[in-house]
């Protein structure tokens, strides 16, 4: 990874309607890295990504990718980038060789350099002994692994995975989260989104937290966390109405905010040995019993939690 | 290249799909064999003949100037005194037994109760003065023809021997007027000779009335398995042009819905991530609509020669009928799949669409033998289906070049129209 910016957008902003789905995003991405995009579904990951890869045209803005103008010259950032779409986007009734065969021609590729290049990628998605199955027959995990196989085939320098890990098994994921950081490995610049914070907090070199349609934080993950100022969340359950106690929970000494999310209650405090015996004894007073208590060192959901109020999870 | 490679790939999805060769193949290829066996099973048992039509005759024809009319000349070779005469014996005559049983009436209204009452199903009425107005040259002669209204292909054979006949009295009697115009005043009594000449073209040789009904009747005996195989094509070419002109037309529209499908199945949006111009993408779309329907059609023409005997006409009137059936169908496909958002919308626009349209277009394949067919024809016309019916028909029949390429300029324009439209709502969607 080196300071050279292979990926660089500038203030795009789309809308659709009166939906103003970005609103001025920009950052860097540095060659080699993995930046990821965090952020709840509808917080505008995919239509900047979107943007990025020329299937929109932003309304203002604009990025290059290593140097190619999305604007005006849509088919120089092309020519250097992957893209894993959020959706498999594979032709069912064709084998996996068939699909990666077709669109390595998309990619230009052909004659013994396709082949053997088709051959690399089953090998390094694993489905070389299953090449010739129609992938209408595959599992999810093994279609989602042929959707990036497909990105690959031109070796490109630049890569965009789109919530790459959405519905597939833990197997599955693990093994796409490996593949992520062996691209990485290689020199390949990444570009992924999801709304998973494990996964964003695992894989990346930076993260931008995005929320409608802005970037509200950037940095890396320690940067990111250093924002809550290293406090805990405690995520607790009650055996009763929560209202009471919420509210009382709000004027504790060392509570800094108090959410609710259906019948779990977080609670963000400065020191969880301290803040804990005073929230049990606050309930006791209102008759209330916790039922569980979950404490969480500080992580990028506490960060989400302490930009907006809302759990990441939302 | 690139657009032959999607084209490719998207043959390869088409004929993979074991609906889409059982709709392009092997429907068309499966009404025509139906029809095939039956006729065939009728043909080959030499037992091809229609229930014979009972026919009342009231001929009140008292006469007029009289024809020179040498009696050998007209089939059944009998005297006639009268045009009346001349009818009663043709419909008499012993090449018209097999067809029909002929009574007689003694008056209009006794012939026409014999129709009512069901005893005979056709009547028909030669008029008293018919004879006379035949021969004067400002007046029209008419025949009343009296039927069963719920019979069709009885009723439709006598319609048909009586216009061959009027039809051919009718030159005779424009021979005659125009020899009266222009001839000298000593000429004129040579008209009975003119007369003589255009009664033997029309009731004996050129129109070989004879020939023509024996073919609907019966294979001769001499080349009966000829004939009855002639008979049979003669069935079954027009269906099996008409499936294969309806089924081509499905075949570019069910082709051209890949394009729909893709952005469902998200691939669409992908190929526009790859280095392919939009115009790439979307010419390896549209070719793969001609190239499908193309194999389609070049396969059933083949097959169909092979497996029916069908003589689809000499090589080049042929190439054109198919590269015209080719264009219509795909540009058809890729315009009604540009009016639409998306492949629900689909089905209602398929069925609907290409029934309508696909059955006025071959309204003539099912209707060449009925009353007003020639009405059906013009109708047919109103669609492209109609035209490459009438283009491959025209083929067939081996008629004039000039006829096809004309028929072949319409169906061009009805392409050219669709592939525009289509090329450019494909083009705004994209864009």
């Amino acid at each position: 990874m080196n300071n050279i910016a292979t990926i660089e957008v500038l203030d795009l902003r789309r809308s659709f309607g009166e939906t103003h789905a970005v609103q001025g995003v920009s950052f860097e991405v540095k060659q080699g890295e993995i930046f990821s995009l965090l952020g709840p579904n509808g917080a505008g990951k995919t239509t900047t990504i979107s943007m990025l890869s020329c299937l929109l045209r932003p309304d203002e803005g604009d990025a290059r990718v290593m140097g190619h103008s999305i604007r005006t010259d849509q088919m120089g950032v092309k020519s250097v980038l992957g893209v894993v779409p959020q959706e498999i986007a594979l032709y069912e009734d064709l084998t996996a060789r068939e699909n990666l065969i077709f669109w390595g021609k998309m990619y230009g590729l052909r004659g013994p350099a396709l082949k053997s290049r088709v051959n690399e990628v089953l090998e390094i998605i694993g489905l070389s002994d299953r090449a010739h199955e129609r992938v209408g027959k595959y599992s999810g995990g093994m279609k989602r692994r042929v959707n990036i196989g497909v990105a690959l085939l031109h070796k490109p320098q630049v890569i965009y995975m789109d919530e790459p890990t959405v519905g597939i098994d833990p197997q599955s994921r693990r093994n796409i989260l490996d593949s992520v950081i062996a691209l990485k490995n290689q020199g390949m610049t990444v570009l992924y989104t999801t709304h998973y914070m494990e996964e964003s907090q695992e894989i990346s070199d930076h993260i931008a937290i995005m929320d409608y349609g802005k970037v509200i934080a950037s940095g890396t993950h320690e940067e990111l966390v250093k924002l809550v100022g290293g406090k805990t969340r405690i995520d607790l359950t009650l055996n009763t109405n929560a209202e009471n106690v919420i509210s009382a929970w709000q004027s504790v000494e060392g509570v800094e905010r108090v959410t609710k999310d259906e019948e779990t209650i977080s609670v963000l405090v400065e020191d969880s040995n301290i803040v804990l015996p005073r929230l049990f004894e606050s309930a006791t007073k209102h008759s209330a019993r916790i039922t569980s208590v979950d404490i969480r060192e500080p992580n990028l959901e506490s960060v989400f939690l302490h930009l907006t109020g809302r759990a990441l999870r939302d | 290249m690139k657009a032959l490679d999607i084209a490719l790939k998207d043959m390869l999805r088409s004929f993979r799909s074991f609906f889409a060769v059982i709709f392009m193949f092997v429907i068309p290829l499966l009404v025509t064999g139906m029809f095939y066996f039956m006729f065939g099973n009728i043909a080959d048992s030499g037992e091809f003949s229609l229930p014979k039509t009972k026919v009342i005759v009231a001929n009140m024809d008292k006469g007029g100037p009289k024809f020179n009319v040498n009696t050998k000349n007209i089939p059944g070779g009998k005297d006639a005194d009268t045009m009346g005469e001349l009818i009663v014996g043709i419909l008499e005559s012993d090449d018209m037994a097999d067809l029909i049983v002929v009574a007689h009436a003694s008056s209009p209204a006794a012939a026409r109760a014999a129709v009512d009452n069901q005893t005979q199903q056709v009547a028909i009425i030669i008029p008293l003065d018919f004879s006379k107005k035949f021969a004067d040259i400002n007046e029209d002669a008419a025949i009343e023809f009296y039927q069963d209204p719920t019979l069709t292909i009885g009723p439709s054979v006598i319609r048909a021997i009586l216009n061959r006949f009027t039809d051919g009295m009718a030159s005779v009697k424009i021979a005659v007027n125009v020899f009266m115009d222009e001839a000298q005043p000593e000429e004129q009594i040579y008209v009975g000779e003119v007369v003589q000449r255009y009664l033997k073209i029309s009731l004996a040789e050129e129109d070989d009335l004879e020939a023509e009904l024996l073919d609907v009747r019966t294979p001769v005996k001499e080349d009966a398995a000829a004939k009855s195989e002639n008979l049979l094509v003669r069935i079954v070419g027009p269906i099996m042009g008409g499936m294969m002109i309806f089924y081509a037309f499905y075949t570019g529209t069910s082709t051209g819905q890949s394009i729909l499908r893709e952005e469902e199945e998200r691939t669409m949006p992908r190929l526009f991530t790859t280095p392919t111009s939009q115009a790439t993408i979307l010419s390896g779309k549209f070719l793969s609509v001609f190239m499908t329907v193309s194999v389609q059609v070049i396969v059933l023409l083949v097959v169909a020669k092979y497996l029916f005997g069908i003589n689809w006409g000499d090589i080049l009137p042929v190439t054109i009928s198919a590269l015209g059936i080719i264009f219509s169908a795909s540009s058809f496909g890729i315009f009604v799949n540009s009016l639409l958002k998306d492949t629900r919308q689909s089905g209602v626009i398929f069925g609907g669409v290409l029934t309508v349209t696909g059955m006025v277009g071959m309204i003539n394949t099912f209707s060449g033998n009925m009353p007003n067919s020639a009405q059906f024809g013009d109708v047919s016309l109103l669609v492209p289906q109609g035209w490459a019916v009438l283009g491959l028909t025209q083929s067939m029949n081996g008629q004039p070049i000039a006829s096809l390429l004309t028929t072949m300029s319409v169906l061009l324009a009805w392409g050219v129209v669709f592939f525009t439209v289509g090329v450019w709502r494909f083009n705004k969607r994209y864009a």
